[in-house]
């Protein structure tokens, strides 16, 4: 059978409404710096330590002499035409004393680290898939499998060696601290019951439901949806649970529970 | 002999931003109280069912977060670096500002208006005067160093012969402020900052001797309210700086996330509420500070409400300050109580920290910048809130600057609720769905409370149960708040959702 096209007012739709979900989800961009040189910003952290660490800082965040990372003046430069001329005169004014003899290769150096160091700030609320497994690992797995076949009721619905076999291979450790919460794919999972008034049943996997309107796909692979004051609707959704534990995890129960679950390779 | 156009002139007179909303919308909020309470009652619950399209506009833009003015029968609405005119009876577009820029373009609230003139915020941190006829430029003016990632979001507010605009911008630890400029030149009349000078009345909320009270943040995100009799404006004020780390500022960290009321003339502050002292999770105090008058225990008088970013509904006297009532508008498990000043004490157990806390709410807020309203008639303050769980990871080694981390959401779903400002109780719930709601509230003589769900859906409810009474689905979000106004005796509802402009009217 001759597969049907998609119409061409449906793709428009569609890709004004992607575009649209983009808008709304859009997460601000900070300004990237082109063509940072990581050789250039390591020598030039290496000589701002030892030149500049005692007033500035080793890592620019001030201590006698101001935070650079906040500074108008490094927010302004481009490539060295402003923090050169302060580097090679100082600021007498204010106790800097001059470099002048420090060459322009080295300069470029330091100008590429204190541009790094504010663009590191500026990047600050990213959150770093890599995030590193020795932060997270504060809890105890003895503790944490506790938790899970006890007050968790985490065995009600997973198993270590069914389900949840070799979980930690399969998420990045801060995709699990949070999947292990609330799984953030779950919502396919709900299914409803609907009872028309004539006493026939549907059953099947939620696409849809609001205030006004259910929306399942049956187990024939249709689609099928109703009015709500027309039926009644139960729908089973396997992440309250996850929902209810959320408000009852303490502390000690959120890292050791992780830790358990990242023994599970 | 040739054609004149005869009549009062079109522009936006000081007397009308005096008026308590009806025909028109001639400021962010619809008036100076902030309640988004409409007179108009021509819709009401006998015919809501009737509403039916009067017109679409489609100006081919992102979603719309902006709140359309409607003066004389024209709209001005926004998106970043763009302003339109549109006839409020057909939507036809009348004309369009564009400015291309740099900086956050994640929403402009709208335009303020003053005679002839449209005052515009921008992604780099600009003010621009437009003339309202025909979007031409009159002036532009710089607010701050967008090069310090400052930013500017807001739909300012014009009082007496004052524009009073405000900045944007936490990613870096930069000092906020509000200013007022003058509406004719653009010059500034006076500027005043979250931050106090050291020594001043609020620094030792911050470290003696130290920067912090420098970069301490304190956006001015939102619009605020004014009240002529007391000729006091009340503005919410931004989270401080570095943001999910607090050690090193601490203290309460004044202004930040506070209610304060200033002298629109002078900028100097009269008095301040602090909803989170010492924040550490961007709770954003900016919630409209919303003004009505009517009795707490028997007494007439002069109140204040927020229902902040945090959690918790305030209720203060405007005159001086006073607390007056504090409660949870929703479960949160950040606090460890109410101090004397009625101000939540932040537990410090709660704090980001480098392997995460789980808090509600997360960094969106129980609660966002969406428009709440109050209506007098059934008394009761309405709002869109979340119940919302995130994990805060604090990322910063050594000296923490900018957010210093970030959190993860978890699950979030929304309720509309109606709070009794007189006990804090909520009086009703209307589950609006999963995710975060989004849409402000309009409520009106009509008895109507307009605004949408998660699933897209306009909604006419009952204010005073929370029953639905119509809905229709947009197809798009409501990204901003529902507004209404009359033309030619004719009320029309506006709902931009998406990039669209819906306006419904009563069929015949």
């Amino acid at each position: 059978m001759r597969r049907p096209t998609l119409p061409l007012y449906l793709l428009t739709l569609f890709v004004a409404v992607a575009g649209l979900a983009f808008a709304q989800g859009h997460v601000p961009q900070p300004r990237d710096q082109p063509n940072e040189d990581p050789a250039a910003v390591a020598r030039g952290h290496s000589l701002f330590k030892s030149t500049c660490g005692f007033c500035h800082g080793e890592d620019a965040t001030g201590s006698r002499a101001p935070d650079l990372v906040r500074s108008p003046l490094v927010n302004h430069d481009d490539h060295g035409n402003l923090l050169g001329p302060v580097i090679r005169n100082g600021r007498p004014d204010k106790g800097m004393p001059s470099f002048s003899t420090m060459g322009d290769a080295q300069i470029a150096d330091i100008v590429a680290f204190l541009h790094h160091q504010a663009l590191a700030a500026l990047h600050s609320r990213r959150m770093p898939g890599d995030y590193p497994l020795a932060k997270l690992l504060t809890g105890n797995a003895e503790a944490g499998k506790a938790f899970f076949d006890g007050p968790g009721e985490c065995s009600k619905c997973h198993s270590p060696t069914g389900d949840l076999a070799g979980v930690a291979k399969r998420f990045k450790p801060i995709d699990l601290q949070q999947e292990m919460v609330y799984p953030a794919n779950g919502k396919k999972d709900r299914t409803a019951v609907v009872t028309l008034k004539g006493g026939e049943r549907f059953e099947g996997k939620v696409v849809h439901a609001d205030e006004f309107n259910i929306g399942i796909i049956c187990q024939d692979g249709w689609y099928r949806s109703w009015s709500r004051d027309e039926v009644q609707v139960e729908i089973h959704d396997p992440l309250e649970a996850h929902r209810e534990l959320t408000s009852k995890y303490t502390e000690a129960d959120l890292h050791n529970l992780f830790a358990y679950l990242e023994t599970l390779k | 002999m040739a054609p004149v156009c005869i009549g009062a002139d079109e522009g936006l007179n000081a007397q009308d931003l005096m008026k308590p909303l009806s025909t028109d919308w001639p400021t962010f909020n619809g008036d100076y109280s902030g309640k988004r309470y409409s007179s108009l009652s021509q819709i009401n619950q006998r015919n809501v069912d009737k509403l039916t399209l009067a017109w679409v506009v489609q100006p081919q833009s992102v979603g719309i977060k902006s709140t359309p003015l409607e003066v004389n029968g024209i709209l001005y609405f926004t998106t970043p670096d763009n302003v339109w005119a549109a006839d409020a009876r057909t939507g036809r577009i009348i004309w369009h500002y564009y400015r291309e820029s740099t900086g956050d373009h994640i929403g402009n609230r709208g335009v303020a208006m003053y005679k002839d003139w449209l005052y515009f915020e921008t992604p780099d941190c600009h003010l621009i005067s437009l003339n309202a006829k025909d979007g031409s430029v009159r002036w532009n003016i710089e607010l701050a160093d967008p090069k310090l990632e400052y930013f500017s979001t807001m739909a300012g507010l014009v009082v007496h012969d004052h524009v009073i605009v405000g900045v944007s911008g936490d990613a870096t630890d930069v000092p906020g402020f509000l200013e007022s400029v003058n509406p004719e030149t653009g010059k500034i009349e006076w500027r005043w900052n979250t931050e106090p000078q050291p020594g001043e009345p609020g620094s030792e909320t911050w470290p003696q001797g130290t920067d912090a009270i420098a970069h301490g943040g304190g956006m001015t995100w939102m619009t605020g309210t004014y009240d002529p009799e007391l000729n006091q404006i009340y503005w919410g004020i931004g989270n401080p700086n570095p943001v999910l780390n607090g050690d090193i500022r601490k203290g309460d960290n004044l202004y930040t996330c506070s209610i304060v009321s200033l002298n629109p003339d002078t900028g100097k502050l009269n008095w301040h509420f602090q909803p989170s002292p010492h924040d550490t999770h961007d709770w954003d105090a900016v919630q409209t500070p919303v003004i009505f008058d009517d009795e707490y225990k028997g007494v007439h008088r002069k109140l204040l409400a927020q229902a902040s970013r945090n959690g918790y509904f305030f209720v203060l006297d405007r005159t001086t300050g006073e607390h007056i009532l504090t409660a949870p508008f929703i479960a949160t498990n950040w606090a460890q109580g109410i101090d004397s000043r009625g101000e939540p004490i932040p537990n410090p157990k709660m704090e980001p920290k480098p392997d995460g806390t789980l808090v509600s709410p997360g960094s969106d807020g129980a609660t966002n910048w969406m428009a709440p309203s109050f209506d007098p008639q059934t008394r009761l303050f309405y709002m869109s809130a979340r119940r919302l769980w995130s994990i805060f990871y604090m990322t910063a080694e050594g000296k923490p600057e900018g957010w210093a981390g970030r959190d993860r959401n978890l699950w979030a779903n929304s309720t509309l609720e109606a709070i009794d400002y007189q006990t804090g109780n909520i009086r009703w719930k209307h589950e609006i769905g999963d995710g975060e709601g989004i849409a402000g509230i309009l409520t009106t003589a009509g008895d109507l409370l307009f605004t949408s769900d998660n699933s897209d859906n306009l909604l006419a409810l009952d204010p005073a149960t929370g029953k639905t009474l119509w809905h229709v689905n947009l197809g798009a979000r409501i990204l901003t708040g529902p507004t209404t106004y009359e033309l030619d005796g004719k009320q029309y509802l506006l709902t931009p959702a998406g990039g669209l402009i819906f306006a419904w009217v009563l069929g015949k």
